[in-house]
């Protein structure tokens, strides 16, 4: 029996298997570029995992196939979904080609665009439009910098998209990495060659999606021998109705590169979000992500670390403000197989009303990753009953020379320090806002984009008044 | 300033009676010391006093200035001048200390009908009253109490009262923890802000401490109550025979 028929003829899985043969076609093994080859097992090991179903141990406190299946409603006679962008184009239009990109997709084309953002003046910026680049790259591209569609990158970079695309994806674990890959047609590609040491700012703006979309946005980013570049992307909110993005992104940080990235999610409460990262890095890199999440309606940010090569620095940092029905799940795995590495991973939440806060992080330090120090917190403040949070730290660890910990805290906001700040003549209100907002600004302050920082303490006031 | 009637309080949690009549006056100016043994109930006066939740109040009444306290949120009680000084400062991670003060003064200021302080103003003031304690200027960059040295902080307690300027304060056994030295400072930070306008009640264990703030009166509180009132003789008494003899004279008496 082939893979794809392990599932009903109706389901998600099988017309999403139909439309990637519609939209690849069958041609001859051997003269398929590999990327194309790779998407092909990508759409195979799909196959034979489906989307997470109700009692699958990595979803179990996040009801995702509800989420899918009110998304993807497929009927038996061909899709009844308006538009399937990155992938599986039948009934809506065929993508744009490489070429005529930019004009295609200007600025504003989308339905909701953003309307407020920071004011990033520094910097490279570039905005998106359903996962495609589109409008044009605003800011100086310095000499050493290449910010251009996966597509343009596959006729003028093949041998790097060889090297990199998809090779980070850990397919056999990961049905959204895995679908996403197979419907890899375009994305956005940044690569940072060797002389690039300046700490390059580049902000994606994630700006606009059809209405109920459903798009595989995917991001490349390579930092070569030594580069630094800092990259920061942005999916405000957008008024797009029940939309489904399972975006992906593979950063590989070389040999003393730097990395630093901060990703911004404001998408509306009807938003489904599945963010997955895989970071590969190489001896004594450094990277740092930073996951803030302030909307959304199901978030799941699965991030992945394989520091595979000694001395590397890996830091992981996340906040999330969880209200009305949300739902926001981290996901994390740091793979330490080399020795001498150091990661540290922080989470910071605030969950109010029915939303529920979840926090995965595994810590896997394998037998030959001697004197591995990795640390791990995870910190959520529930500001009303009706909320709920999970915490589950893992640490596997083979290795026995290293240092470890993990901890993990859940509780309302301390009455003592309310107490001492009222005694001092400040009101309830006032004292539980200067309390969240330290809380979560702690998280904040460890971006080192001053816009990106700024504009995050301007959101959180915001926000957390009117939580409060 | 502060009538205390009769005050019976008890812990909400279980219903033990902590205070069991309880009845003391402060006049406007005057310095007094609370002393007594452990357990005697000493910091659930100052708790109760300040507007801490976790109490009950089931007899008695506090007057503040002629308005009655126990109507009043903790914050209000502070606006209206009211300074408890913690035995425990709070440590509030993230929160600096100029952010904080800002919040407090203003919010004191604003109710208390004087003008605001422009940012300039405050910062100046901030210096000078972080002198009277000897903090370090620096520290309004730093978060609240965290990190802070136990002198520190009880100088700190001092330092905020200075900046909130209150008609009352309480300072709630704030000697405990702090060596000679510190003592002394704290004591001259005190000192410095009596004024013929401003009660301070002074809760402490040891007498060291009424060295240096001489009190008006000492009242010694046991089991709920205060059970005997004398001059600042009375501590230096207390420091010599202990609080047994106390007890067996107002069980003669009762």
């Amino acid at each position: 029996m082939s893979p794809e028929l392990t599932h009903q003829n109706n389901s998600e899985e099988f017309v999403l298997a139909e439309q990637f043969e519609q939209l690849v076609g069958v041609q001859p093994i051997g003269q398929e570029s590999s990327w194309m080859q790779n998407r092909r097992q990508a759409m195979q090991a799909f196959a034979q995992l489906g989307f997470p179903k109700k009692r699958s141990e990595s979803y179990k406190y996040t009801p995702i196939s509800k989420w899918i299946e009110s998304r993807l409603r497929f009927e038996t006679n061909g899709p009844s979904i308006k538009s399937i962008h990155n992938g599986a184009a039948v009934g809506a239009e065929a993508p744009p080609s490489a070429a005529n990109l930019e004009l295609k997709h200007s600025a504003g084309q989308g339905v909701g665009r953003l309307s407020a953002s920071w004011n990033g003046e520094s910097g490279i910026q570039v905005q998106t439009s359903n996962g495609r680049l589109s409008g044009t790259i605003k800011g100086v591209v310095p000499e050493g910098l290449t910010i251009c569609s996966l597509q343009d990158a596959m006729v003028q970079h093949p041998a790097l998209l060889n090297t990199y695309l998809t090779k980070a994806v850990v397919l056999d674990r990961d049905p959204f990495a895995a679908l996403a890959s197979a419907f890899a047609e375009d994305g956005i590609f940044i690569h940072a060659r060797a002389e690039l040491t300046g700490g390059e700012v580049i902000a994606i703006h994630h700006d606009a999606l059809d209405t109920n979309g459903f798009v595989q946005p995917r991001v490349l980013i390579v930092a070569e021998k030594g580069a630094s570049i800092q990259v920061v992307e942005h999916f405000p909110f957008l008024d797009s109705g029940r939309t489904f993005e399972n975006r992906i992104a593979e950063i590989f940080v070389a040999e003393k590169a730097r990395v630093d990235h901060v990703l911004v999610m404001e998408r509306s409460e009807e938003a489904l979000f599945v963010n997955s990262l895989f970071v590969h890095q190489s001896e004594k890199s450094y990277f740092r992500t930073n996951t803030v999440t302030l909307g959304g309606g199901l978030v799941r940010h699965n991030l992945n670390f394989l520091p595979n090569a000694e001395e590397c620095e890996t830091h992981l940092h996340g906040l999330y403000v969880a209200k009305g029905k949300a739902h926001v799940d981290n996901h994390t795995l740091v793979d330490h197989a080399k020795p001498n590495c150091f990661s540290n991973e922080m989470f910071k939440g605030i969950v109010t009303d029915q939303a529920t806060g979840v926090f995965n992080g595994k810590v896997l330090v394998r037998q030959d990753a001697q004197k591995t120090n990795a640390y791990q917190s995870s910190k959520c403040i529930v500001l009303d009953r009706g909320a709920r949070t999970y915490a589950k730290p893992e640490l596997e660890i083979y290795a026995d020379d290293v240092k470890c910990s993990h901890g993990a805290t859940t509780g309302e906001l301390d009455e003592d320090a309310i107490f001492y700040l009222r005694a001092r003549g400040i009101s309830r209100d006032a004292a539980k806002m200067l309390l969240l907002e330290a809380f979560a600004r702690d998280v904040v302050d460890l971006i080192a984009v001053e816009d990106v920082r700024n504009y995050l303490y301007t959101r959180l006031n915001r926000l957390l008044t009117v939580l409060n | 300033m502060l009538d205390i009637q009769n005050l019976h309080v008890s812990i909400e949690e279980d219903g033990t009676e902590i205070l069991k009549g309880l009845s003391l006056k402060v006049g406007k100016g005057e310095v007094h010391a609370i002393m007594g043994p452990n357990g005697s109930g000493k910091s659930t006066l100052a708790s109760v006093l300040a507007g801490k939740d976790g109490y009950e109040v089931t007899a008695g009444s506090v007057a503040f200035d002629g308005i009655d306290l126990l109507e009043l949120e903790a914050d209000q009680r502070a606006r209206e001048g009211l300074f408890l000084a913690f035995q425990y400062p709070v440590e509030l991670p993230g929160v600096s200390m100029s952010n904080f003060l800002k919040q407090a003064v203003m919010s004191v200021r604003e109710h208390q009908g004087k003008e605001a302080l422009s940012s300039g103003a405050l910062l100046q003031l901030m210096k000078e009253k972080a002198a009277l304690v000897h903090l370090d200027p620096s520290l309004k960059s730093r978060s609240v109490n965290e990190g802070f040295s136990g002198g520190e902080k009880k100088r700190n307690e001092i330092f905020q009262l200075a900046m909130l300027d209150p008609k009352f304060a309480i300072l709630d056994e704030t000697d405990s923890g702090l060596d000679i030295d510190a003592l002394r400072i704290v004591a001259d930070g005190v000192n410095s802000l009596r004024s013929s306008d401003r009660s301070f009640l002074v809760i402490t264990h040891y007498q060291r401490l009424l060295d240096y703030i001489v009190p008006d009166f000492v009242h010694v509180l046991m089991n709920g109550r205060i059970v005997m009132t004398g001059g600042k003789e009375l501590a230096l008494e207390l420091e010599e025979k202990g609080y047994d003899w106390i007890k067996d004279e107002s069980v003669q008496l009762a």
